[in-house]
């Protein structure tokens, strides 16, 4: 389903990723590991469509991504993100940042999902008036919404204490038993547990 | 529906590009309709009583011209004239203000000033125009280096009147050492007036004819206030509007992360630019109207401030108006949505990153 075929990137003159191949099946669980400043959050963010690399192909359901006709609608259906800083809109609620990434179709399940992840109350409230740990599980619920076929993770718990990571991951891996793809970039060894596949960076390179 | 969200989130930020507007389209505002009020007064002044102004030849100022006033009777007995006054224009200090208009006129002019109070001057007096008079609770006052009785007080809509001093025309020749600035002539057809135009050219070779008309738009006091103005307004304008694209261009790049965000969440570029199209529109048309209010409010007192004695007047035309308005939404928009379109084309992780930065 996700096809890394020779990526590099570059930032200015500095090399940050060499030569990285892989393949993730559907459904797997894909830990990134590797030290800080070790391209982890590169690879993710280019596996996402979020950064095009300097060179190689990746290829999403077959396609190479270069080849998506509308690359906007493709994120929306198909890929669920959550960032290590939540990145949620400030003068947005809770509810309207989520309906702002839902598809038509899956608004009338907003309720719903976060009556599931336990913050249905904070609704009407805006992020800087919950708490970090709310911010992140109101971040999952906008990745959930739409039912992506994958989701990619940087850093989900980089913020969060022990109790709030468990949770994280506990929800990340409850998407994976219905099918989602997750790929998790993390130096948090504790991903390792619900991991099915890890894949190791160091300085830019797989081990 | 975002976009408003995106403006009452952000009330330090809304409130900066808000007064940054007003301020551009205020400072546009009132200059060019102060010059514009400055011309406005004047050419009334000229054009309320005379279909025909006689000035000195190659003078092209009615503050240095010099018309023999012995021309008045000939005027008068050019068949179609209805009459004819000369008058002296000149400025000079009076009692303790240092600059005011004088007025030297013929008696058959007088009662194009409205009286209040008193009567016409005589010789050796002056009738004060209401504005001046609230400076002077005296009997009489120094024009230059003569002193005169005050007779009376009038009333007058133009601002260059109200805050000035009448006296007869040979009170004023002795003041300026001039016979008469200008002479004007009203005709009994409007018709006949190039027939009389050049009739009364004939009268003298050292004087120049012209309908009030043409001597307005000719007018080299005006084309100087004009080309400053326009200067000074062209100024003001490009500086007002290059405050606005560059505010608007900061809050757009203060706001990478947010399109970052956006295209991170499958929203299009059209849907960013879109938002902010909307965010930049009500936001310059909501300071473009108060900008607009405030200018009359000012412009509406200016006249009444005593300070002024009148000679500050503004007149706002509905053309200055609309350009202004265009102007402003042009570079409102080019200054938001040309940093908006080339960061929606960034890669919207580069996008996220640059806003944490």
């Amino acid at each position: 389903m996700i096809k890394v075929s020779n990526i590099s990137h570059f930032y200015g003159s500095e090399q940050v990723l060499y030569d990285i191949s892989f393949e993730v099946k559907d459904g797997e669980f894909v830990f990134l590991s590797g030290d800080s400043g070790s391209g982890k959050s590169t690879l993710l963010s280019i596996l996402s469509t979020l950064l095009k690399p300097s060179h190689g192909e990746l290829f999403l359901d077959n396609t190479p991504v270069g080849q998506i006709a509308d690359i906007d609608k493709f994120r929306q259906n198909k890929i669920g993100f959550v960032f290590q800083f939540h990145y949620l809109i400030n003068y947005l609620s809770i509810y309207e940042n989520i309906a702002l990434a839902a598809l038509d179709d899956k608004k009338q399940n907003i309720n719903a999902l976060l009556s599931d992840l336990g913050i249905l109350e904070l609704s009407a409230r805006y992020p800087n008036e919950i708490s970090g740990g709310q911010r992140q599980r109101v971040a999952l619920a906008r990745a959930l919404i739409n039912e992506p076929k994958i989701i990619f993770a940087d850093e989900p718990t980089g913020s969060l204490d022990s109790k709030n990571s468990k949770i994280v991951y506990e929800l990340l891996a409850r998407a994976l038993k219905q099918g989602t793809t997750v790929v998790v970039a993390s130096h948090d060894l504790k991903v390792q547990k619900y991991a099915t596949k890890t894949v190791r960076l160091i300085d830019g390179k797989i081990q | 529906m975002i976009s408003l969200k995106a403006l009452s989130k952000n009330p330090f930020k809304s409130l900066l590009i808000f007064s940054s507007i007003t301020i551009a389209v205020m400072a546009i505002f009132l200059i060019s309709s102060v010059s514009a009020g400055i011309i406005g007064m004047y050419s009334k002044m000229i054009k309320t009583d005379g279909d025909i102004i006689i000035t000195q030849k190659g003078i092209s100022d009615t503050f240095f011209s010099n018309v023999d006033i012995s021309l008045l009777d000939k005027v008068n007995g050019i068949k179609g004239v209805s009459g004819s006054y000369a008058m002296i224009v000149g400025a000079s200090p009076i009692g303790h203000i240092p600059i005011a208009g004088i007025y030297g006129t013929t008696k058959n002019h007088f009662s194009h000033y409205r009286l209040e109070s008193g009567e016409y001057p005589k010789d050796g007096e002056v009738i004060l125009g209401k504005g001046l008079s609230k400076h002077f609770v005296t009997k009489s006052i120094n024009v230059g280096s003569k002193n005169f009785k005050i007779s009376g007080v009038y009333n007058s809509d133009i601002g260059f009147e109200d805050g000035g001093v009448v006296m007869n025309i040979e009170d004023a020749g002795l003041l300026f050492n001039r016979s008469a600035s200008f002479i004007l002539v009203s005709v009994k057809e409007p018709k006949e007036i190039d027939d009389l135009v050049k009739s009364i050219s004939l009268l003298s070779s050292d004087i120049e004819a012209k309908t009030t008309k043409s001597f307005i738009k000719e007018y080299n006091q005006f084309k100087i206030i004009e080309n400053s103005s326009f200067v000074i307004s062209f100024l003001a304008f490009s500086m007002g509007l290059m405050g606005i694209a560059s505010v608007m261009s900061m809050i757009v790049n203060s706001r990478k992360e947010e399109f970052g965000i956006m295209r991170a969440l499958g929203k299009s570029r059209f849907f960013i630019i879109k938002n902010l199209f909307f965010e930049t529109l009500i936001m310059s048309i909501s300071a473009y109207i108060f900008a607009l209010i405030l200018s009359l409010i000012i412009l509406t007192m200016l006249p009444h401030i005593e300070m002024l004695q009148g000679y500050v007047n503004g007149t706002l035309s509905m053309q200055t108006a609309l350009l202004v308005l265009i102007s402003t939404l042009v570079m409102a928009l080019l200054g938001s949505l040309i940093p908006a379109w080339i960061a929606s084309k960034t890669d919207p992780i580069l996008l996220i990153n640059q806003g944490c930065s």
